[in-house]
């Protein structure tokens, strides 16, 4: 990664904290003082090699550990709502934040909603399981699915 | 990289297909909170392999299911 692209990478998630969304081309471009096209190719290079996620636009889909779209881990932290990606995305928002949070999801076996508080860093319920499909070598062979 | 009531869960939602790796959340919030700490600092730069597994291994997520390749 070269320091266009750590300036590009680092103004996106400025921009994602700042407005509570994925920014787009144009805001992040701005914030840098390049092009959009600049922007565009600088994210492209960055998926290449796992900073962020594109969706088939070209936009931001993955800001990990934040989501660009609803998922069914909503968490509060800083005063905001945000989505993230998993369950450990969903820790990932107060870590990045280093703010306290909580989140709500379901569990994806019943289906009954599972509400975590995360204080200090540590959950208030330590009754949940994570679980993780995919062994970690294979992770980035499909994140989405990941 | 789902959230559960329990191993009993898990274990119905997977109906016969391979387990993958469970943890508790306690370990997950670990997990994040090292994973996570500098991803919006200034400063951050990119991990290597190396620093993310040994993130890992800090938390004793020591099992080859855990190995990054």
């Amino acid at each position: 990664m070269d320091a266009a692209e750590l300036r590009v990478r680092r103004a996106t998630y400025q921009r994602f904290v700042e407005l509570g969304r994925a920014p787009s081309w144009g805001e992040v471009a701005e914030a840098v003082g390049v092009s959009e096209e600049e922007v565009r190719a600088a994210w492209r290079r960055l998926h290449d090699t796992h900073a962020l996620v594109l969706d088939e636009a070209g936009e931001i889909r993955m800001l990990n550990p934040f989501a660009a779209r609803p998922t069914d881990f909503r968490v509060d932290a800083g005063g905001r709502s945000w989505y993230a990606n998993c369950a450990w995305d969903a820790f990932g928002v107060g870590a990045a934040l280093h703010v306290d949070s909580e989140f709500d999801t379901h569990c994806a076996d019943c289906g009954e909603a599972l509400h975590v508080r995360v204080r200090g860093g540590q959950p208030d319920d330590d009754s949940f399981v994570f679980h993780v499909l995919v062994p970690a070598a294979r992770w980035w062979n499909d994140i989405g699915f990941t | 990289m789902l959230l559960f009531r329990s191993e009993a869960h898990v274990d119905r939602w997977l109906a016969g297909r391979e387990r993958g790796a469970v943890i508790p959340i306690t370990k997950l919030a670990e997990l994040a909170a090292r994973w996570w700490s500098d991803r919006i600092s200034p400063d951050w730069q990119p991990h290597t392999r190396e620093q993310n597994q040994a993130i890992l291994d800090e938390v004793g997520l020591t099992d080859p299911f855990w190995n990054l390749g």
